[in-house]
């Protein structure tokens, strides 16, 4: 199947050239189920933490997104309680050059700078706007309750 | 199931709906039960003199049978109520003194109807006439006889307000009511006839709860029919319909029947009337009043008739009355001389369990009336017919039985078409050449196919295992083969949606600033596969509903909309002709010439030629038989034009595709119309690949496998045994494997690499 042989090509790469403050792999035998770990930026309320993601390959990868969720709790505008992310190339703006390494690091920018105009919680958007300390007040919180 | 608010108002509803909906006799409010009490009462008193009665004694107290047609004569306003100063009671005779029937209507009957002077009863007729005869029917009068004053009782008429409890007193006569004549009369001259005869021999046996029970204690030489007479003109602007009950004489032949209203009730004047033609031996008269009576009376408290009396009736009653003349009728029917008794006991019993008994049933003759007469009393219509016949009901039913089997076999032969079709394009590319609109045509047809059987089959009991199983092949044909081949089919042409017919058919990306839609979202298989079924079933639904209403419209329109229907509903290769112009098939020459595996797989007609025909011919047959045979089981009027229309058209779409696959799809198109479409394949140049870091090695990277692409190159010698067809570059230069870009091309019409739109292939 040509999605293995990509899944394994990619996941080479990652061990060759591994990108910088994230790691990935698969867990146990399954090729199409990867973890990876993201730490948080330094200029970030997530800094010193380090954030667990699950993430699974369809088989018809690369021609439709890796499904990817946060298992640690994180508190942002564009991740809800159950792990899911709101990312545009891991849905519509999605294209098969994009690599799981390309994903990881768009996540970690996503961190940094979230999109609190397409947010996934309302909420948490709403604050980052209107309080932006209480906002990283919060997420400085939970990122040492849930990911140190 | 989680019950929130609106869920238990729902429930609630249904449950209050259930509930209160009016018990068996639909009777639902105070007044209908006093209206429903009186009918009862009525009938039972009419009964009671019915009984009392002799063949001597005239007509008392019974509804429409007041007056007769004499009495009208000497007073045409006179009143029709019991009892008449001066009347004769206490006799009967054959004439107009006594009877409904005018003196000439008599003297027609027993010269021209209930000819056969037969006093031995040598004649043999068939004792079961189950069977629907067509004729054609002629108007006598319209307007010699004078209208007999049928009053309807006034405790018929639905409440004028909702406190009013008990039904008005009184009869009603129609002379007081505006525009009486119009629906009252019978202008055409010649019409068509269809009378379709069902024997009454058992009924529902509500007392003891044991389903159904035979009742005919004269069933030797008496039995009862249920009628449906329909007589129109050619163009059905004028319709009448009655459904009355009619005894049939077995040993002269003779049927007799009148309508039954609110205004006339003519069950009990069935006995009297039944020997009216004469030519009878003295005292038969009488033998004849009697057996009938017997008869009458055992339909009567067999089924219970004044206990199984609901408001449906009470309304059928009243709307007969006012919508409908009333008529009796008088039928005589042809003898089967060539049969006897015996004989004919087996040809039943054969037909009615085929275990193959000695008898010859295709000799058997169809039933035919070889002389009726309608009059009608209270209009003074007069109606006559010569011979109206049609088969035996149950050779009919192995009539359509054969057909629906043979039905079955084109099913079975479009089943495998389609399989074979559905092999030979197995690959995302060249199923996207089909045209989608193509198939969902040919899938509503049979879609409508499979609900029209299964309406059919509850209609129609005695088919209804032939009629569930093509029920059930077309809808497995519609709703498993072909709907899962336009998932297919809308699958791979996804990416095309929002993407301008203009730019499909350049297919090339040279008007860039034309800004182009990709689609947003590629939806997954299953969400196309829900949102095609809910299209399927939601066009079908409407389509049924479109094809069952139309039978109720008048005949020049519902001609014209069947026409149309037909018409639209062949023309199932014109999308496949627009779609070969669209994705531009090569001429057959060309793709003969460049046969390299690949390049056949590009350029082969996206439909094989044994589907095409096979599919126009399975479609054709049965229509050039509706159309064709006169006799064909659907009734359907013969117009053998309209047939050598269809298949000229069907023919020309055939040649269009034809001859597109020999000359190239777009044959037809002026050249400078349609620019030629961007070329995937083609030689790179060293300069071209430097921009990709691979010229020391005379490959590019595939950004989709990531891994490389060997790619001919104009000045390298050594690449050049690759093969041009098994890379693609892309206008904005980027090339990829074969495979790999027209999988991606298939979710998403956009370069991977740098997201510029890609020019389909």
């Amino acid at each position: 199947m040509s999605s293995s042989k990509r899944i394994t090509k990619e996941l080479s790469d990652m061990g060759r050239d591994p990108p910088t403050s994230c790691s990935a792999g698969p867990v146990g035998d399954d090729l199409y189920h990867w973890q990876a770990s993201i730490m948080g930026p330094p200029d970030s309320p997530y800094a010193g933490g380090v954030f667990f993601l699950s993430i699974h390959f369809p088989t018809d990868y690369p021609f439709k997104p890796p499904k990817i969720s946060f298992t640690t709790k994180i508190y942002h505008p564009n991740i809800n309680a159950n792990g899911n992310i709101c990312l545009d190339i891991l849905k519509d703006q999605w294209s098969p050059a994009l690599t799981l390494s390309k994903v990881l690091l768009s996540i970690c920018s996503l961190l940094t700078d979230a999109n609190p105009d397409d947010p996934l919680v309302p909420e948490i958007a709403h604050i980052y706007k209107t309080d932006r300390p209480k906002y990283e007040a919060t997420a400085r919180e939970w990122t040492k309750k849930y990911a140190v | 199931m989680e019950i929130n608010g609106n869920t238990l108002i729902l429930i609630v509803l249904i449950l209050y709906l259930f509930f209160s909906s009016p018990g068996g006799n639909g009777v639902s409010s105070k007044y209908e039960y006093n209206q429903i009490e009186k009918l009862k009462d009525h009938l039972s008193s009419e009964y009671q003199t019915f009984q009392k009665m002799s063949f001597r004694d005239n007509f008392r107290n019974i509804t429409g049978l007041k007056l007769s047609y004499q009495d009208i004569i000497t007073n045409p306003s006179i009143n029709a109520t019991y009892p008449i100063a001066g009347k004769d009671y206490d006799n009967w005779i054959h004439n107009q003194t006594y009877e409904l029937l005018p003196d000439e209507i008599i003297q027609k009957i027993s010269t021209k109807v209930w000819n056969v002077s037969d006093n031995n009863l040598t004649n043999f007729y068939p004792p079961n006439i189950t069977s629907t005869l067509m004729g054609q029917i002629n108007l006598v009068s319209n307007n010699e006889y004078s209208q007999l004053r049928m009053p309807v009782p006034r405790y018929f008429e639905p409440a004028t307000d909702f406190a009013q409890d008990d039904p008005p007193e009184g009869d009603s006569y129609f002379t007081d009511w505006p525009n009486y004549g119009e629906l009252h009369n019978v202008t055409f001259q010649k019409g068509e006839l269809s009378i379709q005869i069902t024997h009454i021999n058992k009924v529902s046996d509500t007392i003891s709860g044991y389903g159904k029970k035979f009742f005919n204690s004269q069933d030797e030489n008496w039995k009862l029919l249920r009628l449906r007479i329909e007589f129109f003109d050619k163009l059905e602007s004028e319709k009448h319909t009655m459904n009355p009950i009619a005894i049939y004489d077995i040993r002269r032949g003779r049927i007799l029947s009148m309508s039954q209203s609110s205004k006339f009730h003519s069950l009990f004047s069935l006995p009297h009337y039944m020997s009216v033609g004469g030519g009878l031996d003295k005292g038969d008269d009488e033998t004849i009043f009697n057996e009938t009576k017997a008869l009458i009376n055992d339909y009567w408290n067999g089924s219970n008739y004044i206990d199984t009396l609901t408001m449906g009736d009470l309304d059928t009653l009243y709307d007969n009355a006012l919508s409908k003349c009333e008529y009796t009728v008088f039928l005589q029917l042809a003898p089967w001389n060539q049969f006897d008794k015996d004989q004919m006991k087996k040809i039943d019993e054969e037909l009615n369990w085929p275990l193959g008994r000695p008898v010859n049933l295709t000799k058997l003759p169809p039933v035919s009336i070889q002389s009726g007469l309608l009059y009608s009393p209270d209009c003074g219509v007069e109606l006559q017919f010569n011979d109206a016949s049609g088969v035996r009901y149950e050779l009919k039913v192995k009539t359509i039985r054969s057909h629906i089997l043979l039905g079955l076999l084109l099913f079975a032969g479009q089943i495998y078409l389609l399989l074979c079709q559905m092999q030979h394009t197995n690959t995302p590319s060249s199923i996207n050449k089909i045209s989608f609109y193509s198939f969902s045509m040919i899938n509503l047809v049979d879609g409508s196919l499979a609900t029209l059987y299964l309406i059919a089959s509850s209609v129609l009991p005695e088919l209804y295992l032939p009629l569930i199983l093509s029920s059930f092949s077309s809808f497995i044909l519609a709703s498993i083969f072909e709907t899962r081949y336009l998932i297919s089919i809308y699958t791979s042409q996804a990416n095309e949606r929002g993407v301008s017919i203009i730019t499909l058919l350049r297919g090339n990306a040279e008007n860039n600033d034309e800004e182009r839609v990709t689609n947003a979202d590629i939806p997954d298989d299953a969400s196309i596969g829900a949102s095609l079924y809910g299209r399927f079933f939601f066009s079908l639904i409407i389509f049924t509903f479109l094809i069952l209403s139309s039978t109720s419209w008048p005949r020049k329109i519902r001609m014209t909309f069947e026409y149309i229907c037909i018409i639209i509903l062949n023309s199932y290769w014109v999308p496949q002709i627009f779609r070969n112009v669209i994705k531009g098939l090569a001429p057959r020459r060309e793709r003969r010439r460049n046969n390299s595996p690949i390049n056949r797989r590009q350029h082969q007609t996206p439909l094989l030629w044994k589907f095409i025909i096979g599919t126009t011919i399975i479609r054709t047959v049965p229509i050039v038989y509706v159309f064709t045979y006169s006799s064909n089981i659907f009734r359907h009027h013969r117009d053998p034009r309209f047939v050598v229309f269809l298949s000229l058209w069907l023919l020309f779409q055939l040649s269009i595709m034809y001859s597109q696959d020999i000359l190239g799809a777009r044959w037809f198109l002026p050249q400078h119309s349609i620019p030629e479409g961007y070329i995937y394949f083609k030689p790179v140049s060293l300069a071209h690949l430097a921009k990709h870091e691979g010229a020391s090695k005379h490959t590019a990277d595939c950004a989709i496998c990531m891994s490389e692409v060997p790619v001919y190159i104009e000045e390298a010698e050594e690449t050049h045994n690759i093969d041009q067809h098994s890379y693609m570059v892309t206008p904005c230069d980027h090339i990829f494997h074969t495979d790999c870009l027209e999988n991606w091309m298939g979710y998403k019409l956009q370069c991977p690499v740098c997201r510029t739109p890609l020019p389909p292939i």
